[in-house]
């Protein structure tokens, strides 16, 4: 079908026309996939939200005792049991993804600031494959180890007698706790930081740097200040990708954090880091079996219902926060 | 031309691809598939006794094997999503209606404390103090040799181990709400093997790594289970929607009535014949 | 284009270092602050490195000590005895099945939707749509998608695609169900990566091609898809690498039988209609948080899994690597 000459114009256009409404509907028939996806999962997870209204969100009563009564609702609809105040769960994935996510983006502004700027040649070329090697480590993998290593080992040799008894009619302490969730969490995410945040510290314009240098100013000076200022949008992109994968984090948390819905009390000191939790995900995962059974199924949709949301919330603000950093900074990617 | 020719080629391929599926069913004979979730107690035993049975029979069934529970097991066969729920409970008065329980075998619910801490014995007022929360410390317990909190391990509220539990050994004392709930046998066998200070129940097929405490006096294991001397004794079932029928009576009849299924059976659990 | 950050840079071809500041010793005033700094940095680094190695080393370690070509070739069996229940081979299968019909469904509908936007994107309320869509997709929890999944193909209409049990209710999980939620986890890479590649081919090229007398899809496909192979070939493999590490969607979708179990008797569509297990859940089961009866061989099948992984990511570096066309101006 090699077309050439004018004398074939109107084939031309009406190939050209069909590819575009093909494409133009596939594309769209993806995005109703995911419209779908979001109207499907809000309308069933309704039901759990409509019969607590924004107690769902407070505090009240055990989680898991309330999961419980859910799946033991009698079989008749009006019946069913809806009583659910998620509130520890809401905390814990705030405080495990917060406290990741913080700890990551130190730990990665340092990584970029080394390999930019401080690392020699020769480690340079090592930290490359070593991001990439870190990424591709399948979160399952990063469970087994945790599970099997960090747990019994914070359980047995780190946690002392004494913060067990302290907490003994609260709660039990065996290792997996907010400690071991977080650090795997961070060791899951640092990774995409670091590739994004060293991408944009080498795109800022080598005169903007050497300004800098000029007047008298030290490497890491220079690059504290003016590096990481021009790639601040870069960077918030990268915590916005690093949040978005730290929630959604499923599988990992719910080997490592523990398996109680418990809301960790900052009241209780350094033994805090020690008590178990368990995020919004980890919950979907260890409640997955039962959900055929409707109103605990309705009660899980919710939950990824929040999630859902949080997701949105944070690509808008990571969207609305670049928005504001136009002005300061190299050209928005 | 050529492209032409090459695109009609490539469609009718297409074509036939996605013909074939829609003509062999028609034409092959379709295996029953036999689909069963629910007990985590019982799962293991299923996956023996399938197995075996696929010698057997020669392949005639597919067996899925799916678990949860004993209580989404009860859930699903009910609603017909699979069609055996394992159960390792009794039936409840608050279970759907039109089910039946077919009883495959009896298994013995031991008590599990880590191989560090080898407790002699212990007796129902014991058990309702440790796993109620009134005693928190291993110094109380008579006979254990560690002196830290005491670590509890129970199953999720779906478990026909758990009610099993409950009603041999609780009572109506209810369970410390801060012990952590594992969702399998298999958990928390795994749990108190690595924490010295832990205790949990468990299916006996469970105990390999752990120790196992006697109970009023008997020793939990498979010899006094199958005399009945132990006293935690429960019965593992596979729940039908109504009577079993066509390959699910077949495969029920076989582990109920033949050797070679008994044999399988004795092995960790107490077979009915 | 808003899609682009959500991609990690795939590896680009080692660029020419750019000089660094020069290092005058003394004509600088370092605080105490400063160099706090850099050891924090170096500290940072190092961390990294060590703790990559550790990881590598560890399951080299543990897993090798287990894993013989025979685990790679029995079947997992049913069995209370470590000994005695095999080894992975229908997990391995699993995995590279599932792979395959992930990454078969989600390329071609990825470099289309990355062709459309990038060439044709009219009406443009709609290109926006569906790049916030597929944004959207990239930050969904792929638990959400497993259970998303699991609602859609549990209706009847979908009773095809996997196994309808007796009392007609369809059982919703098996490698068609679990291979469609895989292709939407690799398609906003694709995507992004397409996009990309088609963006970097300057404007002159297409409209040499359109002077030519060619209509606008006869350029995308004789000149633009072409010349933008590399960059599909990179999203491909990285969709490939993030649907080979997966666990959520097959805990949920893929209905756990140990050995795959084809659905009939036909060949191809039986086994697709059928389910199985991958080396993802063949290790969350046999880790201390399934059943835990295996942990040895949890540490084997984790370290094929993790070479399976790298050697993915080796392929995405080729990829990169390869010669770019280059345009003359």
């Amino acid at each position: 079908m090699s077309v050439n000459g004018s004398h074939n114009a109107k084939p031309k256009d009406r190939t050209d026309q069909r590819a575009e409404v093909a494409l133009g509907a596939l594309a769209s028939a993806v995005l109703l996939l995911i419209g779908f996806m979001i109207v499907f999962v809000f309308s069933k997870a309704w039901p759990s939200f409509a019969h607590n209204g924004l107690a769902w969100f407070g505090p009240g009563g055990n989680v898991d005792e309330q999961l419980a009564n859910i799946f033991n609702s009698p079989a008749n609809p009006s019946n069913y049991v809806y009583t659910m105040h998620a509130w520890p769960l809401l905390y814990a994935t705030a405080l495990i993804t917060g406290a990741a996510v913080l700890l990551s983006t130190a730990i990665s502004m340092l990584s970029a600031m080394f390999i930019v700027e401080f690392a020699p040649e020769a480690m340079r070329r090592v930290m490359q494959p070593v991001i990439r090697l870190l990424a591709a480590v399948p979160s399952v993998v990063y469970g087994l180890i945790g599970i099997l290593v960090l747990v019994p080992f914070v359980g047995n040799h780190v946690i002392s007698g004494a913060e067990k008894d302290s907490v003994r009619y609260v709660i039990q302490l065996d290792g997996s706790s907010v400690l071991v969730g977080v650090l795997v969490l961070t060791v899951m995410i640092t990774p995409i930081m670091v590739a994004i945040t060293t991408d944009a510290l080498r795109s800022v314009p080598r005169s903007w740097t050497e300004g800098a240098a000029a007047l008298g100013v030290n490497r890491w000076r220079a690059l504290r200040t003016v590096g990481l200022r021009a790639a601040r949008p870069a960077i918030v992109a990268a915590v916005v990708l690093a949040t978005a994968r730290a929630l959604g984090e499923a599988i990992m948390l719910s080997m490592v954090s523990g398996s109680v819905g418990f809301a960790p009390n900052p009241l209780d000191g350094t033994t805090f880091i020690f008590e178990p939790a368990r995020t919004l995900a980890a919950t979907i995962v260890d409640n997955a079996e039962g959900l055929s059974v409707k109103p605990f199924g309705q009660t899980v949709y919710a939950f990824a219902a929040v999630l859902l949301i949080s997701s949105f919330f944070l690509s808008f603000a990571g969207w609305a926060a670049r928005q504001s950093m136009r002005k300061y900074t190299l050209q928005a990617r | 031309m050529k492209n032409r020719l090459r695109r009609v080629g490539i469609l009718s391929a297409l074509a036939i691809v996605a013909a074939v599926p829609a003509a062999v069913p028609a034409t092959a004979a379709a295996k029953p598939t036999i689909t069963m979730s629910g007990s985590t107690t019982v799962a293991p035993l299923a996956a023996l006794l399938a197995r075996k049975y696929l010698q057997v029979c020669d392949h005639c069934v597919n067996f899925k094997l799916l678990q949860g529970g004993s209580d989404i097991g009860v859930a699903d066969v009910a609603a017909g999503r699979v069609t055996i729920g394992n159960s390792s409970r009794d039936p409840k008065p608050s279970d759907p209606g039109g089910l039946v329980f077919n009883k495959i075998a009896n298994d013995a619910l031991c008590l599990v404390s880590n191989n560090a801490n080898p407790i002699p014995g212990v007796d129902q007022a014991g058990i309702q103090a440790i796993f109620g929360g009134s005693v928190r410390s291993w110094t109380q317990v008579p006979g254990s040799t560690q002196t830290g909190t005491i670590d509890l391990f129970t199953r999720t509220a779906a478990s026909g181990t758990q009610d099993a539990f409950l009603k041999i050994f609780m009572g109506t004392t209810k369970v410390f709400s801060g012990a952590s709930q594992k969702g399998s046998n298999g958990l928390v066998e795994q749990s108190v093997a690595s924490d010295p200070g832990g205790i949990g129940y468990v299916s006996l097929a469970f105990t390999k790594n752990v120790h196992t405490i006697p109970y009023k006096g008997v020793e939990c294991d498979l010899r006094n289970a199958k005399s009945g001397q132990y006293g935690g004794v429960r019965n593992l079932y596979m729940v039908t929607r109504g009577a079993p029928t066509g390959a699910t009576a077949k495969w029920i009849n076989w582990i109920t009535h033949t050797k070679a299924a008994s044999k399988i059976v004795g092995t960790q659990w107490v077979p009915l014949v | 284009m808003s899609t682009h950050a959500h991609v990690p840079a795939p590896a680009a071809p080692p660029a020419p270092a750019p000089p660094r500041l020069a290092h005058h010793r003394g004509e600088e005033s370092w605080s105490r602050g400063d160099k706090i700094g850099v050891a924090l940095a170096w500290a940072a680094g190092i961390l990294l490195c060590v703790l990559a190695a550790a990881i590598v080393l560890y399951m080299l370690f543990r897993g090798i000590q287990y894993l013989s070509v025979s685990l790679l070739a029995t079947h997992p069996l049913p069995s209370l005895d470590q000994t005695k229940s095999g080894g992975f081979l229908d997990p391995i299968e699993g995995t590279v099945i599932l792979t395959i019909l992930g990454t078969a469904i989600a390329a071609p509908i990825g470099v289309g939707i990355a062709v459309w936007l990038s060439e044709y994107a009219r009406p443009s309320w709609l290109a926006r749509a569906v790049e916030s869509g597929v944004e959207i997709v990239a930050g969904t929890p792929s638990i959400v998608l497993a259970i998303f999944g699991l609602l859609v193909f549990q209706q009847s209409v979908f009773g095809f695609l996997s196994f309808t049990a007796e009392g007609n209710a369809v059982f919703g999980r098996s490698f068609f169900t679990a291979g469609a939620m895989m292709a939407l986890i690799a398609l906003p890479l694709i995507v992004g990566s397409t996009r990309e590649a088609l963006h970097s081919i300057p404007s002159h090229v297409r409209e040499a091609s359109y002077a030519l007398g060619k209509d606008r899809i006869s350029t995308i496909r004789r000149v633009l898809l072409p010349a933008s192979r590399r960059g599909i070939g990179t999203g491909v493999t990285l969709g490939m690498g993030r649907i080979v590490g997966d666990t959520a969607i097959v805990v949920i979708l893929l209905g756990a039988s140990q050995q795959i179990q084809p659905e009939n008797g036909t060949p191809v569509w039986g086994l697709l209609k059928g389910t199985g297990s991958t080396l993802t859940t063949y290790v969350y089961n046999n880790s201390p948080a399934g059943e835990g009866g295996a942990p040895q061989k949890a540490y084997a099948a984790a370290f094929v899994l993790l070479v399976i992984v790298i050697f993915l990511n080796f392929a995405v570096d080729l990829i990169a690597r390869r010669k770019e066309p280059t345009w003359t101006r």
